[in-house]
């Protein structure tokens, strides 16, 4: 581990080239280009709000619980995406030149995050929008954490997109499947639901709610909220913490499996 | 010191269909059970590389050279044994690894300098010997997919040689672009050698490789057949798989009523060679042994060029020293003075047949490489004599 940390120090300098370069050519071209990167997480907030508003008032009057999630998923999931090609579309690179494989995924998942930074200025732009409007109130003062919870949030996604970015090398249809889990996973995360709708649904069944708060994307989306919406607040229970701190065995098994199976990178590309 | 050092090295590599290995792919054979099929692209090489040598890699195509620069470079991962380094590597193989169409090539040549290991402070200092180098001073800020594929491998090539590298790993790059480009790489790779750096030079020109080398590797089908002396090498690789590349058929046959037991190329002062002085001597020395006694046989020989033009050929019928018979052993000499060939490599082919060529006792085609080396600096295959005369009309 610590050998891995200053071989990624010594080649800051091509990470920081990478973030750039994909920044940069992402929002090359057109204005339209840094515009999309606000605008989908927003358009998707607008159709979620949209719709959920039609089937239950109740869920949707919660709009900035919604936003919240959005933006937040849309982080993780650019994440994933990014890291499924990190080393599959940089054959050529990885099969010519040495450097710690890692800074492949690691430079897009940086990317992102500057990225998601960018869009927490409309997040935040549209949170004292809504809570000025439907509740006379205004963001808390622990909004000016979530870009330290975002770094945490980053170690959650890093992880997940190491494990995708050496499964990609290895069989080339983990994008389905990954697919697949990411549908899935959006529902059993409260992305466009606040995280009461759980408890209600599971009050019958106290295990269910144990469970479903295992799942690290619950304890971050619903510490986001905690730190940003007025009466909302992060439930310390046993299974909540566990969920809030299994990012930090994730990215250690993460490392040990992207480590292990760099080795047969070149050989498959 | 030796800064490269190979023990047992070896790497497998798994049999790959068409397309890349998928999941629901792999199912039926996880359900068998059924071992991944493979093959050994190198095994068991055992070599060292001293400081500042300059090294060739040769070996026909698929023989596994490629491997050995990726396991050296540390791009690939050895399968068994280890290959251990001192110093930077750095390989002049891709050029424009990790350039962005998108982007302009300004930052395309921080980005691959970054790529390749170069100090950002370094790039910025020779920023416009570089630009100025690759001839593209009004194209920097242009995004490089608008380039010419002559500019883009130029600027690649330009940022590439500011690496510093303590081993450089060269792979076929003197084959791409044109003889300018090519003679810009061929000086830098002679810096590199006054620097005292070490150098793997993978190459099919072994030209290059023999004119640049202090030491070849010569490699078939994963194994380390040779390594040594340049000439020794290359005239061993040319003999043995010459014919696979298909430009001279060696080959041997004949009824071997009369055999040709040894052959013996000898210079000047005697010694066995490979290598002859344009302008000095050369002699062949054949020893045969008759199974019985034959009446009128007729040596000869035929020298080639490297792509199957034939030089010259002669035999002891056209030159009027016939010889009356021959029975058991004996021992013909050929004396070529002054050799008139020009720099390059030649092949001796050698004959022994009856008086009206009905009968070929022996014939051993293009079986004999060897090379020429010329101080003077005229051109061609052959050495003319020539006079120069100058006189002023007035």
């Amino acid at each position: 581990m610590a050998i891995l940390l200053t071989d990624l120090t010594a080649h800051a300098d091509l990470i920081g080239n990478l973030v750039v370069r994909d920044l940069k050519t992402r929002y090359r071209g057109s204005v339209l280009g840094l515009l999309w990167t606000l605008l989908n997480p927003l358009f998707m907030a607008a159709i979620y709000i949209f719709f959920l508003t039609l089937l239950s008032r109740d869920i949707a009057s919660q709009y900035e619980h919604i936003i919240i999630g959005v933006f937040a998923w849309q982080f993780t999931v650019q994440c994933i995406n990014a890291g499924m090609n990190a080393i599959t579309g940089n054959a050529s690179l990885v099969k010519k030149v040495y450097f710690p494989r890692m800074i492949l995924p690691l430079s897009v998942n940086l990317s992102a995050l500057a990225n998601f930074w960018l869009t927490l200025i409309v997040q935040w732009a549209l949170l004292f929008a809504i809570l000025a409007v439907t509740k006379h109130d205004t963001p808390r003062l622990l909004t000016l954490w979530v870009p330290l919870l975002s770094l945490y949030h980053l170690v959650f996604n890093l992880s997940l997109s190491l494990l995708v970015a050496a499964a990609n090398v290895f069989f080339r249809d983990t994008q389905h499947l990954v697919g697949l889990l990411l549908s899935a996973w959006f529902f059993m995360s409260p992305v466009m639901y606040p995280l009461e709708m759980v408890e209600r649904v599971a009050a019958g069944h106290p295990w269910i709610a144990q469970v479903y708060m295992l799942n690290p994307m619950t304890a971050i989306l619903t510490a986001y909220r905690a730190l940003q919406v007025p009466g909302t607040v992060f439930p310390w229970t046993a299974a909540s913490v566990a969920g809030l701190l299994l990012p930090v065995a994730l990215i250690a098994v993460a490392i040990r499996v992207f480590q292990r199976t760099q080795r047969a990178f070149s050989d498959l590309l | 010191m030796n800064v490269i050092e190979a023990r047992n090295l070896g790497k497998w590599f798994r049999r790959q269909g068409l397309g890349s290995p998928t999941l629901l792919g792999s199912l039926p054979r996880w359900l068998r059970g059924a071992k991944p099929e493979g093959f050994w692209a190198l095994r068991e090489l055992n070599f060292s590389i001293r400081k500042g040598q300059t090294v060739g890699v040769i070996g026909p195509n698929g023989s596994g050279k490629s491997s050995l620069l990726g396991l050296v470079a540390q791009t690939m991962t050895p399968t068994e044994g280890s290959v251990e380094t001192v110093g930077r590597i750095s390989a002049l193989l891709e050029l424009g690894a990790g350039f962005h169409p998108d982007l302009s090539g300004r930052e395309n040549v921080f980005l691959s300098a970054a790529i390749l290991g170069i100090p950002r402070e370094d790039i910025r200092k020779r920023f416009d010997h570089i630009v100025d180098f690759a001839g593209l001073r009004d194209f920097i800020d242009m995004p490089v997919k608008h380039y010419s594929s002559g500019m883009y491998v130029r600027l690649a090539f330009s940022v590439a040689i500011e690496m510093n590298p303590d081993i450089l790993l060269v792979d076929e790059v003197l084959a791409v672009g044109d003889m300018a480009f090519q003679m810009k790489c061929l000086d830098r790779i002679r810096a590199f050698q006054r620097q005292g750096k070490t150098i793997l030079l993978v190459s099919h020109a072994l030209e290059t490789v023999e004119e640049f080398c202090s030491d070849v590797l010569l490699i078939h089908e994963g194994r380390l057949i040779m390594q040594g002396d340049p000439t020794e090498v290359i005239s061993t690789y040319l003999r043995q798989y010459m014919v696979r590349i298909g430009l001279l058929n060696v080959e041997e046959h004949g009824t071997r009523e009369i055999e040709m037991r040894s052959i013996r190329l000898l210079d000047e002062d005697g010694r066995e060679s490979a290598t002859f002085r344009s302008g000095g001597a050369m002699t062949v020395e054949i020893d045969y042994a008759a199974q019985r006694r034959i009446e009128r046989p007729v040596f000869g020989f035929n020298i080639k060029t490297g792509n199957g033009f034939y030089v010259f050929g002669s035999n002891t019928q056209i030159a009027r020293v016939p010889i009356d018979a021959v029975e058991g052993n004996g021992r013909i000499r050929l004396r070529i003075e002054p050799l008139t060939l020009k720099q390059g490599r030649f092949f001796l082919s050698l004959a022994v047949h009856s008086w009206d060529h009905a009968v070929q006792y022996h014939r051993q085609e293009d079986l004999h490489p060897f090379l020429v080396k010329d101080a003077s600096g005229d051109k061609g295959v052959f050495q003319l004599n020539c006079n120069w005369e100058h006189r002023a009309s007035s």
